[in-house]
């Protein structure tokens, strides 16, 4: 009995220590994965921004960058930090943890991301017209949120493939509307540019409704 | 004595507005409560934006850039579930300090839905992971295992659980409450492995050998043979050696003792988790274990503004009887508040009492001298392991140093009349402190020496 006790105690230790090694095998491969996903989408949040901004000029586009800029560093913060362990300080942690606190929890409040897509979308609609740069900034954006999303909820990249169709399809409305940009006004003036932009939506929305999704 | 999660306000942070179901041992029947995912709101602000600014300025393009992502939710199909059946189930409901507890969360009715585990524990705590995915089983129920550790003793709700249920694409969210089981967490025994023994011992059956003799196993002896005597126990050399005369072996009877042990809860001084309460508890509940493991009888009695007891009884019943009346709350003030006026049955004369006691009440110092000159052993066992917090003046020197004096005076008071104060600080063993008073039975009634 106690041989067959130290034998079956031999057994589950091995067993144990081949578990142990494969939980931190995973644990390493989940923090190189969650770092590729931070690193994505902090580098098309910054790419987006540095499009949306180009040619840099006059102080209301630098004010909308470095808003835009800091809502995607915001947004950044906000996701390496939302693991942190940060709930359990309180009023007898020290002052660094106390104020690190407060604005984890400022930052947590924003919504930094969806702050971040609309000053680049009015950092872009501060240059005059240029519908395919416009077109790249707006894929740039979806992929921005993708990656935000896919950090965010630590899905992996597969989690998108069912969302593969209506992605392409909505790349080709996207194609679309900047196509619809680049005709003509019928006439100068502020009832033909709307009448113009309610033609390029409703085009979209007729390509949508075509879609066999 | 109130517990560590008595004393706090038990349940756990649960999210304001959603729907709390307890849903401990039965299916409980759960309605989420649904909205859009961040990531839904993203896309749907990011679409929003796009199609104003285009129609502010008038640039088609800007349309064109929100298609994608209203195209996203459009196209996205939402078949929520009514309602979910969850059911939680813990692998035990009794652990001691540091142990850990799997709770089993099945989830079913989710549909395609994924669901998600965030747990919310009580402050004392933790969950091992964290938020998880619950895994999709063969019969269509999500399941999820959580490991809680249970850091100080306490009879407690172990704290709320949040489902959240996502679709395939994330864009809707479906939240609600369940409760998690209630934990009843006993106090870590501390090491104990010798025992204090009495040199009078009650006439019961035990397994500590005495000083008369009886039918135990260790050697006493020998005597002639009387006619009765069982011719095994014959020693032939001491015949040989007596001139033939037939000697007989005698052996030393066994005997149980009444084991008392007295906790002082109408203090606790120093820091949670190591408390002098936690420490007392600790140090019972070894004592307990190691004397009901021996066959003595043990008693648990309980001194605050009111005493509770449990009479001496032995077994392992016993030990979990003793165990879950250091969880039981305050005793109500309508009870008996003198120990000497217990029933004779709760506190039998001759018991060895030992005392786990920070001896900062003075109540209760009080009772302990008059239990001595009634002729009771008590042995206490100080579990205090701080100071008063006194600022560094030369004021607070004095007092830290007049409050040092009190205490040395209070302890050699209690040796002055034949108690035995020992300390020890939670972290050794219960054997070395005690050393002194296992080595050798000790006297059942000394006398007093005032």
């Amino acid at each position: 009995m106690a041989s067959l006790s130290q034998g079956s105690a031999s057994q589950s230790s091995a067993s144990q220590s081949s578990a142990s090694q494969s939980k931190t095998s995973q644990a390493s491969r989940g923090r190189a994965s969650r770092g590729r996903q931070l690193a994505a989408a902090g580098l098309l949040g910054a790419a987006c921004c540095a499009w949306a901004a180009y040619p840099l000029a006059g102080p209301l586009r630098t004010v909308l960058l470095v808003l835009a800029a800091l809502f995607v560093l915001a947004d950044m913060v906000r996701l390496v930090t939302s693991g942190l362990p940060l709930d359990q300080v309180d009023v007898f942690s020290s002052l660094g943890l106390r104020v690190a606190q407060s604005a984890h929890t400022v930052i947590d409040e924003v919504p930094s991301a969806e702050a971040a897509a609309v000053a680049v979308l009015i950092l872009e609609a501060t240059h005059s017209s240029r519908a395919w740069h416009t077109a790249v900034l707006g894929a740039a954006l979806l992929c921005y949120l993708l990656a935000t999303h896919l950090a965010e909820s630590g899905a992996a990249v597969r989690a998108l493939r069912p969302q593969l169709p209506v992605l392409a399809a909505g790349l080709g409305l996207l194609i679309l509307g900047a196509a619809a940009a680049l005709v003509p006004a019928a006439a100068p003036g502020l009832g033909s540019g709307l009448l113009r932009v309610l033609a390029a939506v409703a085009a979209i929305t007729v390509a949508a409704l075509a879609l066999p999704l | 004595m109130t517990a560590p999660g008595q004393m706090t306000t038990p349940g756990a942070p649960a999210v304001p507005g959603l729907p709390t179901v307890p849903g401990v041992g039965r299916p409980a029947r759960l309605t989420p409560r649904w909205g859009l995912s961040a990531h839904a709101r993203r896309l749907l602000t990011f679409g929003l934006a796009g199609l104003a600014i285009a129609i502010i300025t008038r640039r088609a393009e800007f349309a064109g850039a929100a298609a994608p992502a209203l195209l996203l939710l459009a196209a996205w199909r939402r078949r929520r579930p009514g309602h979910i059946i969850a059911t939680v189930r813990a692998s035990s409901g009794r652990i001691f300090e540091s142990e850990h507890l799997t709770v089993t969360v099945t989830v079913s009715g989710q549909g395609s839905y994924g669901v998600e585990l965030v747990p919310h524990p009580h402050e004392s705590i933790e969950v091992d992971p964290g938020p998880l995915p619950a895994e999709p089983m063969p019969d269509g129920t999500a399941r999820a295992k959580l490991r809680l550790t249970v850091s100080r003793w306490g009879r407690r709700p172990a704290g709320m659980c949040e489902i959240i249920l996502r679709d395939q694409w994330r864009l809707d969210e479906g939240r609600v409450m369940l409760a998690l089981p209630r934990v009843d967490c006993y106090p870590r025994p501390a090491t104990q492995q010798t025992r204090v023994l009495l040199n009078r011992l009650p006439n019961r059956l035990g397994e500590h050998p005495a000083r008369t003799t009886g039918e135990g196993l260790e050697f006493g002896g020998v005597r002639e043979y009387v006619p009765g005597d069982r011719q095994r126990r014959i020693n032939w050399p001491a015949t040989t050696r007596r001139g033939g005369r037939l000697q007989v072996n005698t052996f030393a009877a066994e005997r149980s003792q009444d084991v008392l042990l007295l906790v002082d809860a109408s203090s606790d001084a120093g820091e949670p988790g190591s408390s002098s309460i936690d420490l007392a508890l600790r140090g019972a509940v070894a004592a307990a274990r190691a004397y009901l493991r021996s066959s003595d009888r043990v008693g648990f009695i309980t001194y605050q503004w009111g005493v509770r007891w449990l009479t001496p009884g032995h077994g392992g019943r016993h030990f979990l009887k003793i165990a879950e009346a250091m969880l039981a709350g305050p005793p109500s003030r309508s009870r008996e508040t003198r120990l000497d006026r217990l029933p004779r049955s709760a506190f039998p004369p001759g018991a060895l009492v030992l005392v786990f006691s920070p001896l900062l009440d003075q109540r209760f110092v009080e009772t302990l001298r008059d239990l001595r000159e009634k002729g009771h052993l008590l042995l206490v066992i100080d579990v205090l392991n701080g100071e008063p917090a006194i600022g560094r003046s030369s004021i607070g020197r004095i007092s830290r140093r007049y409050w040092r004096m009190e205490q040395e005076a209070i302890r050699f008071s209690l040796n002055e009349l034949g108690i035995g104060v020992v300390h020890w600080d939670g972290r050794q063993t219960l054997d070395l402190p005690l050393a002194p008073y296992t080595r050798r039975p000790l006297a059942s009634r000394p006398r007093a020496r005032i």
